[in-house]
């Protein structure tokens, strides 16, 4: 099998998709990783000169916009229902920045 | 109730509401029943909804009560059980992950209210692979369900719970998606009829996303009938989904033609594919015969790139979910890992702790797959060769109207063995493809597979929009082999009402 991606990679990929991974998980991610890679390998054997790529299904469609009037839409309490943390009317999260702390 | 209520279908409920044998109450009542019975064996519900059930009875007996049943819609009285990624007000929508474990819908989606408006009875919400990243229900959360032709075996996947419910008789029609296989994959597992319209016949709007350009919602059922019924309350332009397209037709108008004078294709090398077994080869070869015995024409075709669906729907899905499943962030809804003092460290630790380890494979696999340099590798290539099996199946349709192929490439493993990824994605090897180009596919119940006794599908193909095809084929094979019956463990004086 080849050696797609090294622990390192992993490591780096996770960061990227905000995924925590253990040390643990980092080693058989990376021998999946690089399984599931290998299995893609007919994609890049194929002769695609000139080939126009599909990046959806149906074709020949147009981009259809409605007319800009206002309609009904989740209230602001709704759209915080499933909130895990709120503080008045809004998301509340941890400082972006490193500083502050949970509240 | 005093008539059986586990082997009913559509029509059966309806001919019962209308002479007044039952009311709708009491079918709803008589489903939760057959779930408090049989359910804790299936496990295909996460959660049951008898006062939302309750409502809709109130309104078909109302209407009932004024003669106006034939006013309520094709699904008037039916109890209906939706895939756990499908929202419905007031309900949880897990999509059977941690992640989602406490979410609350705040909103219902288009194929849910389809069902509701044409007089649905919602029974509750089922259980799939987590994210529907899956093809045996065995990634859930919250534990796998089980096929109800072998409680040893899993239902299929990912919609493993909407199959295992209507094969056990608890509910007789259920919604899925299917993004590779995930309804008809299940559908063949569980002996049902299960389908996947044309992309862009049914909305997926407030249906979780996982692959935005190869998901579709369909039904499942026992009969062709009440399936094509189901899909006819399904179909239609939705302007929250802007990939709908408008749909007129009736799916049930053509069951009963038969298939004198149609052209089914088959595909030699699908036939003589690696890892097809001897039953299911034989069950879709005897299902050829049955068509052709009934007035088809059989045509062999060729789809010389479907080879390569398989791996390009492993770039274009993860990529995909790597990009729908990065909304989960543990601000607006998720989990949210408690205690972190900077908002990157709740993001890993949320991410980590909600999600299982396939859903953490796809999203890491998409990640690497769209990165710099790989992009061109992988993706790009990805998309060029949908291009060629889409021209492939353009092609084929030049010489037939529905191709006819295996669903999956035998019946249902047992649960645990398969652990390899890469062997599980395999299951999916003769579904794949038409997710890829878009087409309508379905799976039909041809009977038990002669060396494992359990039951096989055959996959119907139809070319884009023309669905009402495969509806005619797959009449014609029930016509052979007769609606399928309810799990035999599960019938009608075995459990339940």
């Amino acid at each position: 099998m080849t050696q797609h991606l090294s622990e390192a990679d992993v490591r780096g990929i996770a960061e990227y998709a905000r995924i925590g991974l253990s040390a643990e998980e980092v080693v058989t991610m990376t021998a999946d990783l690089n399984a599931i890679i290998d299995s893609l390998k007919p994609i890049t054997e194929f002769d695609l000169d000139g080939v126009e790529p599909t990046f959806h299904p149906i074709g020949d469609l147009s981009n259809v916009m409605r007319d800009d009037a206002v309609r009904g839409s989740f209230t602001q309490q709704v759209a915080l229902e499933n909130a895990p943390k709120q503080e008045d009317g809004s998301f509340l999260i941890p400082s972006i920045l490193g500083e502050g702390g949970d509240r | 109730m005093a008539t059986p209520f586990g082997s009913m279908g559509v029509r059966d409920i309806q001919r019962g509401l209308a002479a007044k044998e039952f009311s709708a109450a009491e079918v709803a009542r008589a489903s939760f029943e057959r779930i408090e019975a049989a359910d804790g064996v299936v496990h295909s519900f996460l959660e049951t909804t008898e006062a939302l059930a309750a409502d809709a009875a109130i309104r078909i007996d109302t209407a009932i009560a004024e003669g106006r049943l034939a006013e309520m819609g094709p699904l008037a009285g039916v109890p209906v059980g939706y895939k756990d990624n499908m929202n419905l007000t007031g309900t949880h929508t897990t999509c059977s992950s941690n992640m989602l474990r406490d979410y609350v819908s705040p909103y219902t989606a288009t194929c849910v209210e389809h069902t509701l408006r044409a007089g649905a009875l919602p029974i509750g919400k089922l259980n799939m692979d987590e994210f529907a990243f899956g093809s045996s229900t065995e990634t859930s959360a919250f534990g796998p369900t089980r096929n109800p032709w072998d409680i040893e075996r899993v239902p299929g996947g990912s919609s493993g719970g909407s199959a295992a419910a209507v094969a056990a008789g608890l509910v007789p029609v259920s919604l899925g998606s299917d993004t590779g296989g995930s309804i008809r994959q299940p559908g063949a597992f569980c002996g049902l009829v299960a389908v996947k319209p044309t992309y862009g016949v049914v909305s997926r709007y407030g249906v979780v996303a996982f692959g935005s350009s190869l998901d579709q919602v369909g039904p499942f059922a026992r009969s062709v009938e009440d399936a094509a019924l189901a899909l006819n309350a399904l179909a239609g332009r939705d302007e929250l989904d802007c990939t709908s397209q408008p749909c007129d037709v009736d799916f049930t108008a053509n069951l009963a033609e038969g298939v004198r004078g149609m052209k089914v294709g088959v595909v030699r090398a699908f036939m003589e594919a690696e890892g097809l077994t001897a039953e299911v080869k034989a069950k879709v070869e005897e299902a050829a015969a049955v068509l052709r015995d009934a007035g088809a024409e059989i045509v062999e075709v060729e789809l010389p790139h479907a080879q390569a669906a398989m791996s390009a729907y492993y770039v274009l899905g993860p990529c995909e979910a790597f990009s729908n499943l990065a909304r989960f962030d543990s601000v607006r809804y998720g989990y949210c890992d408690p205690g972190h003092k900077d908002l990157g460290s709740q993001y890993e630790a949320s991410r980590a702790a909600g999600f299982g380890p396939e859903a953490k494979r796809r999203i890491m696999l998409g990640s690497y797959l769209l990165s710099a340099g790989v992009y061109d590798t992988y993706y790009y290539p990805a998309q060029q060769v949908r291009t060629l099996i889409t021209q492939d199946y353009a092609a084929a349709y030049e010489r037939c109207d529905v191709i006819l192929t295996p669903v999956a490439p035998r019946t249902a493993f047992k649960f645990g063995e398969i652990s390899d990824p890469t062997e599980m994605y395999l299951s999916d090897m003769f579904t794949i493809s038409i997710n890829i180009a878009g087409n309508g596919g379905m799976s039909v119940p041809v009977g038990l597979g002669a060396q494992t006794g359990l039951p096989v599908g055959v996959q119907l193909i139809a070319p884009p929009f023309r669905d009402a095809n495969m509806f005619r084929a797959a009449a014609a094979l029930e016509q052979h082999y007769g609606v399928a019956p309810v799990a035999p463990d599960f019938a009608d004086g075995k459990v339940g009402a």
